[in-house]
């Protein structure tokens, strides 16, 4: 009899490959690496590919290209070992009838993962067309024959910067309301959490645990203030004013607009780009992309948040705060804290703190 | 009789794009681009804080990444009269020449090659090349286990696909290494950036990163491993398939355009504005006499696009208003012109409008005409131009930070009561503007013309065609179920038609600041 992995070599899958592939998955699924062996016998058993449906419908390609940027695991194993890519207008060899046919041979078959890029436009459907058919009946269509429907990014989750525009681009769960829909936003996707769904979904055969607004937990179930790199400059009231002063390179960018004490993201632990920085790192504000409420509620991006209601600090006394009232930043570490004790609690998980 | 052919959707480009045919005697007779996603970025701007431009229109495309949010970065900065410090400047080229480094072979390879190549030709491979034979037994397993997805299915080959086991093999090795070496140039953005898509660094006023000097030999050393791949694979590869098997592809000049060119220039590289690509128009292939850009001389039309306002307007007092019941209309794309005529933008166009010599020298020595092999062996030269340019880029930044780096102008961060502000670059498919009005501190109005509304346009108000649809006319389609020429000389322009969709506001006031940049 053939082992599992003699099966998977057949599906042009090399030992190697898989050991790499499952450390990386394994990783990123935030399991402990003790859980290795266990995830990767179970996708061993699973053993045939997945086949995929990447829809892509008001969308800029981003979450195509930031999935593309993975460097471990890499974009190739991701394409030829871990998945079968039927449908992914960006990447596949098939154009015009030959990738209409591609899409109906793999709807036909059934039981496909579907993962939607990009927003459906609630105010006409004629505002996106593909093929011929407008997105919105695309989705419906691919979603009532999907085992699984994950929706990338900001704009397939909650509508994201296109929510707000004439076409009103909605998420998918705005339109499919009979399944579940895991949602992974941030603008673009961040490939670890991808991934880290898909090997969640081979393994245990059901959507990870997720927060109310369907975000897997395991990337989306902490406040980006309570991890931040910067934190300890909050506290103690040192906040970014000049991004030419080294002095103030780590400070907390606060007063530059940051949406940090108001999202959940595992942004700061696991940075972008195979780890190399993220948005903060970067000295910029974070925007708040995992967000229901973004873009259109975190506007302005780059003022100091109105309204910003973490426990203690008063907004209108941060900005006289510069170069003392350390106290103030102590409170309100205290307070935020308090607010995150809930960890084991679904229901208290992304609900943010400002709302 | 003519055959109406319909490519829809159009695959491996950016964005949602219809092309239709109408083929008479196995030749194009007519064409039609037509862009078939609207979202309306612009009016989403007006009445907010200025300085959420360049964070809005960075979404506008996620393959370009950091085009759009340094274009918008530049037109504020004319806005908020903010005078740019040289490290600004310079970490800004440098996210984003690593995006143009992802960016072009990543068009060659995987969204271009499976155009050219029989892949399943890996099967015949006969070679001894330990590296190749991983290859053939990678794709032989895929077969072997009846799932191939996403190489298949596909066009049938025609008899321009390369078949040459050894050189099929190769291309596919070259097509995996190229996964890897755009993800690693996102990454070497990164580093400035924060994050690729969608970095966070360029702002009004220069950039949020200040980097350190590891930063810095960091990002250096990754740039020479792009170079060794840019020029010993990637433009290697362009000159051995389009000298070689695509030879009569590139001499027949198919999918040649109409030979007006144009080129805004791009990436400043000096405090005393020089520019790096050179900025120009050609009209009617006439090299010897190129003219200046005059932005005066730009109009766009709506006659066949789903928008009701006024046609024939300059950008900056342009109006759109969408109208899907528009029943002659057959696009979302507007029809810019210059001097009312249609213009091809990008790599082509910028390597032809400063006579770069390797391009001259590869078409003189081929006989090669202008068309859709000389456009990737036009992307692939200035590719390797810009990457070995990047060094000098990266000595510059180094001396700066010699002398105390300075990236952002902190003066003007706050929005000023009035301001306007225009931007006029190059991003990797062409010629890319912004237009922001503020009063009150606020947009008052916000618009773009991008790249491939120049490249995809529909006929305009005199039923001109728009490049593409005029550079389709007379491409052989001996089989009409396989289409092929037609696809490879749409994809020759590197559509992106997310970024070629969006809706403009009524706007009337007069630009005062006009910056190249």
């Amino acid at each position: 009899m053939k082992s599992p992995m003699d099966l998977l070599q057949a599906k042009g899958v090399s030992r190697r490959d898989f050991v790499k592939l499952m450390a990386a998955t394994t990783a990123a699924l935030g399991l402990p690496l003790t859980m290795q062996p266990k995830v990767a016998e179970a996708v061993e058993n699973a053993m045939k590919k997945p086949p995929v449906i990447w829809l892509e419908g008001q969308d800029c390609a981003g979450c195509s290209e930031s999935t593309l940027a993975s460097l471990n695991p890499s974009a190739e194993q991701l394409i030829l070992d871990m998945i079968s890519l039927r449908y992914h207008e960006t990447v596949m060899a098939a154009t015009g009838d030959v990738a209409k046919k591609a899409f109906e041979d793999t709807y036909n078959e059934g039981n496909y993962v579907l993962i939607v890029e990009g927003s459906i436009p609630k105010a006409d459907d004629r505002y996106c067309v593909i093929g011929g058919t407008p997105f919105r009946q695309h989705v419906m269509e691919a979603a009532s024959k999907a085992s699984a429907i994950v929706a990338i990014g900001a704009c397939a989750t909650y509508g994201g910067v296109v929510r707000t525009t004439p076409s009103q681009g909605m998420g998918v769960s705005e339109f499919v309301k009979d399944k579940p829909v895991i949602n992974l936003p941030l603008c673009p996707v961040k490939p670890t959490t991808l991934f880290g769904t898909l090997v969640y979904y081979l393994t245990y055969k059901s959507a990870p645990p997720m927060d109310k607004y369907n975000r897997p937990l395991a990337f989306f179930g902490d406040l980006m203030h309570d991890n931040c790199p910067r934190r300890g400059h909050f506290d103690t009231s040192e906040f970014l004013q000049d991004w030419n002063d080294p002095s103030q390179k780590e400070w907390c960018l606060l007063l530059k607009g940051c949406k940090g004490p108001q999202t959940y993201s595992d942004c700061g632990q696991v940075w972008w780009n195979d780890n190399t920085s993220y948005c903060i790192q970067a000295g910029s504000p974070c925007a708040g992309c995992s967000q229901p409420e973004f873009y259109d509620g975190f506007s302005p991006l780059y003022q100091k948040q109105e309204g910003f209601n973490t426990p203690g600090i008063n907004p209108d006394t941060v900005g006289k705060v510069i170069g003392g009232a350390a106290a103030l930043g102590v409170v309100a570490h205290l307070g935020a804290k308090a607010i995150n004790s809930g960890k084991g609690d679904d229901k208290n998980k992304g609900k943010g703190v400002s709302k | 009789m003519a055959q109406k052919i319909v490519i829809d959707p159009l695959t491996r480009i950016e964005g949602h794009l219809r092309i239709e045919v109408e083929v008479e005697n196995g030749v194009v007779k007519d064409a039609r681009s037509a862009g078939m996603m609207f979202r309306g970025i612009e009016p989403l701007m007006t009445g907010r804080d200025p300085r959420d431009a360049s964070y809005v229109t960075e979404r506008i495309c996620g393959v370009c990444a950091g085009s759009h949010g340094w274009a918008s970065s530049i037109a504020l900065d004319g806005a908020f009269g903010v005078n740019l410090p040289p490290g600004g400047r310079i970490i800004r080229n440098l996210i984003l020449g690593a995006q143009w480094l992802h960016d072009h072979p990543l068009h060659f390879y995987h969204l271009s090659a499976l155009d050219y190549l029989d892949v399943m030709a890996v099967a015949k491979y006969k070679g001894n090349d330990v590296g190749l034979n991983a290859v053939k037994a990678k794709i032989m397993a895929l077969v072997n286990a009846g799932d191939t997805a996403p190489l298949t299915p596909r066009y049938k080959p025609d008899e321009f696909s390369v078949n040459d086991p050894e050189l099929v093999t190769m291309a596919v090795s070259h097509y995996l290494q190229a996964l890897d070496m755009q993800a690693k140039a996102k990454k070497m953005s990164a580093i400035f950036a924060g994050k690729q898509p969608h970095q966070s660094s360029i702002v009004v006023g220069g950039v949020t990163m200040l980097p350190t000097m590891g930063d810095v030999d960091k990002y250096a050393s990754m740039l020479e491993e792009q170079i060794d791949f840019i020029e010993n694979v990637y433009l290697k590869d362009v000159v051995t398939f389009g000298t070689g098997p695509l030879l009569p592809l590139a001499t027949a000049g198919v999918g040649g355009g109409n030979g007006n060119y144009m080129s805004y220039g791009g990436f400043e590289v000096d405090n005393s504005g020089s520019l790096f690509f050179q900025p120009g128009i050609v009209m009617n292939n006439d090299f010897a006499n190129p003219q200046k850009i005059d932005a005066s001389k730009i109009t766009e039309d709506v006659k066949w696009s789903w928008y009701k306002s006024a046609s024939h307007l300059q950008p900056m007092v342009g109006q759109t208003v969408a109208d899907v019941d528009k029943a002659a209309a057959y696009t979302f794309l507007k029809a810019p012109r210059y001097n009312g005529q249609a213009m091809e933008v990008g790599p082509m166009a910028r390597m032809l409008i400063e006579g770069n010599e390797t391009l001259m020298g590869l078409v003189k020595k081929y006989n090669i005409k202008p068309g859709a092999v000389a456009r990737h062996a036009a992307r692939a030269i200035e590719c390797a131009k810009l990457a070995v340019a990047m060094r000098g880029w990266v000595d510059d930044l180094k001396s700066e930070m010699g002398k105390g780096l300075r990236i952002h102008d902190t003066d003007h961060w706050e929005p000023p009561t009035t301001g306007e502000g225009v931007a006029m670059i190059e991003a990797p498919r062409g010629s890319l503007g912004h237009w922001i009005s503020i009063k009150d501190q606020k947009t008052a109005n916000y618009q773009m013309v991008v790249p491939s509304t120049w490249n995809f346009s529909p006929m305009d108000d005199k039923d001109q065609r728009g490049p593409v649809e005029f550079a389709l006319i007379g491409t052989p389609v001996p089989d009409p179920e396989n289409p092929t020429n037609v696809a490879r000389v749409v994809r020759s322009y590197d559509p992106c038609i997310s970024c070629a969709v969006h809706l403009i506001e009524p706007k009337t006031n007069k630009i005062l600041k006009f910056q190249i940049g």
